[in-house]
């Protein structure tokens, strides 16, 4: 069985990608597929997963992947630390970024500009359909005359020939890169990178959020998030629990986020007001009045709870004195 | 004291919720439980609001909350009110609080509201109304304004999005003789601020439409939600008005109050064309859009002022 995982974000076609990499690689008798996404109540923008199982025999197990063949990021901001978990022995990684591979140190990661091959053809930048062109390079069980295939049967008629012409073009690029990787397959070529099985661990968790400003909230009654793990035991016998009651961030669902000017912010708290998700709050008052203007200097009377700010821009829409502008995460992170 | 961003409470009762970034309808819930408290109990019916706020073991409301069948918004409010004062759990400032979309008010949810305000329970609705069923995927309700793409009102060669007007909700339920009625936009949330806290103090049933437009469903940037929610409101397709029922102002067949009454409208033309779903419009049917709000107005300032 070939099993591919698709990381994206809601709205970028991880799901659309997976039905119809699964629709490909059912198309010929004897051939099966299955495919599905994560089911959760995320939305545009919030990291969501898809899977496609392939194999010659009808498949059973509806569950989740965990490890996989191939696994696909859509978005290279989700690409977090403990990647190389989720790929089985032998594995590659396909990433949309302009980066080269060699960036990402790593042979088993293939970088792939996929919304530079998008945006030429579509007009938009929506990498889905690129990484099916590529895995047709990757993946012996998979031929470009079955994505188109798919593609017709399962596309709108509008974006037949566009998206067609994307998988002929990213097969081409991958082809190149295929090759470069050496021995096309999944699973013999584990012993040739030194891979060796690794330990099988739970379901990766939501990227973990950079460190979130430690300044506090106000006194005030308040959703919180909870350490520790339920105890299923005591939730199995009951049909209540706390309100209020918090188990994940929202910080993964963002690229840009607020910076505040503290020299330029009056204190209206428009941004607090208007923010959808409450994640700006007022700093409360602290010291004295007399170092008040060293203060002023150093802290503006807002500020921002990352570990719940989605990243959305209300906020900057909102304040008339320019005191807040989104920056990208990566440059964030990096200073 | 009138609560503004300053004086309103710090507290967070709708938070860590998973609503889209940039959801007009999430910041209406989280402004209006700011003003109720704690001590508000709420009802969502089948929507966005209720599917990003409850998932197990996540739970983004602080204070009670519960959901409803799709179509029982209203009568579970009443349940819920009914029920707290035979126990005497009532306490002063609870307030039963329902929030539910424009399919779930104005489609589906319109006969138990309807019983409801009949019946004069002491209850506050909350309608968020993002013009259409945007939890399944934006499929057109009744409060989908003429021109809207929808997916069940594709825009193709010769129809260019809905066919049928806006339902007027708010005059439906003022013909109820209704105790407290109101409109709001998100993109004046002061003014809808005021109308929770009005809504709040009154009893009896009390009912606010407020606009809350949607990125996802109607096309436009994240960031642009309380600007096109302030839009919607200065180009006259969207009113801010008060209802005061006969019990309350003293006059037969209630009071109508226009809240705001522009001298001149913004530009309707630049405000349609900023969203996705109105892109197919032409001149014509936007013509035919500004007359049907000219209209409109002329009616609300001759009986309203």
């Amino acid at each position: 069985m070939i099993e591919v995982l698709w990381h994206g974000r809601g709205g970028q076609g991880a799901f659309t990608a997976a039905r119809l990499l699964g629709a490909a690689a059912s198309l010929n008798e004897g051939k099966y597929a299955l495919a599905f996404p994560s089911f959760g109540p995320e939305r545009r923008g919030a990291p969501m997963c898809a899977f496609t199982k392939m194999d010659d025999a009808p498949l059973g197990d509806r569950s989740a992947i965990k490890q996989a063949d191939f696994v696909v990021y859509l978005d290279e901001t989700l690409l977090g630390a403990d990647w190389d978990k989720e790929l089985k022995p032998g594995g590659v990684v396909l990433i949309n970024s302009t980066k080269p591979s060699a960036a990402f140190g790593d042979k088993r990661i293939i970088a792939l500009d996929a919304d530079g091959i998008s945006t030429e053809h579509l007009g938009r930048p929506i990498p889905n359909t690129v990484f099916l062109g590529a895995l047709c390079a990757f993946c012996d069980r998979l031929e470009p005359i079955d994505v188109h295939a798919a593609i017709r049967l399962y596309m709108a008629p509008k974006l037949h020939d566009k998206n067609i012409a994307v998988v002929d073009a990213a097969c081409a690029l991958a082809n190149q890169a295929a090759n470069a990787f050496g021995e096309v397959g999944t699973q013999d070529n584990a012993e040739a990178l030194g891979a060796t099985e690794p330990a099988i661990t739970a379901a990766p968790t939501q990227s973990v959020s950079a460190p979130s400003s430690h300044t506090p909230r106000p006194q005030s009654v308040i959703c919180t998030l909870q350490t520790g793990e339920l105890d299923p035991q005591q939730f199995a016998h009951t049909t209540c629990f706390s309100a209020g009651h918090l188990v994940t961030k929202n910080a993964g669902w963002r690229n840009e986020r607020p910076v505040i000017d503290a020299g330029a912010c009056t204190g209206c708290y428009q941004c607090y007001f208007y923010c959808p998700d409450g994640a700006i709050y007022k700093v409360p008052a602290q010291g004295t009045t007399t170092d008040a203007q060293s203060h002023a200097a150093l802290r503006a009377p807002v500020a921002v709870d990352l570990d719940f700010c989605k990243g959305c821009g209300v906020c900057v829409s909102v304040c008339k004195f320019n005191a807040l502008a989104m920056i990208q995460e990566s440059e964030a992170n990096g200073a | 004291m009138a609560l503004n961003a300053s004086t309103i409470s710090d507290n967070e009762l709708f938070f860590g919720h998973k609503a889209c970034a940039g959801c007009g309808g999430s910041l209406a819930v989280r402004a209006a439980l700011k003003v109720l408290g704690p001590h508000a109990i709420a009802a969502l019916p089948a929507g966005c609001m209720s599917a990003v706020g409850f998932n197990f073991p996540q739970l983004s409301f602080a204070n009670n909350a519960m959901i409803t069948p799709f179509a029982a918004t209203a009568a579970v409010l009443t349940g819920i009110e009914a029920g707290l004062r035979a126990q005497g759990k009532k306490p002063d400032d609870c307030t039963v609080v329902g929030f539910a979309g424009d399919g779930g008010t104005a489609d589906i949810g319109l006969q138990a509201l309807s019983g409801a305000i009949d019946r004069n329970d002491d209850v506050l609705y909350i309608c968020y109304d993002n013009e259409a069923y945007m939890n399944t995927g934006i499929q057109k309700s009744s409060l989908t304004p003429f021109g809207a793409k929808t997916t069940t009102t594709p825009a193709g060669q010769h129809a260019h999005g809905c066919l049928t007007n806006k339902k007027n909700l708010f005059q439906i339920v003022a013909a109820h003789d209704i105790t407290y009625a109101a409109t709001a936009s998100v993109g004046y949330l002061p003014d809808f601020v005021r109308k929770v806290e009005r809504a709040r103090d009154i009893h009896g049933t009390r009912f606010i439409h407020v606009m809350a437009p949607c990125p996802t469903g109607w096309g436009c940037a994240v960031d642009e939600t309380v600007d096109i929610a302030r839009d919607i409101v200065d180009t006259g397709l969207w009113y801010l008005a008060e209802f005061e029922g006969s019990a309350i102002s003293g006059v037969c067949g209630g009071k109508f109050t226009l809240n705001r009454n522009p001298q001149t409208f913004a530009s309707v033309e630049a405000y349609l064309k900023r969203q996705g779903r109105f892109r197919a419009l032409d001149e014509c049917e936007i013509a035919e859009i500004e007359a049907a709000r000219d209209a409109a107005w002329e009616v609300m300032r001759a009986s309203w002022c």
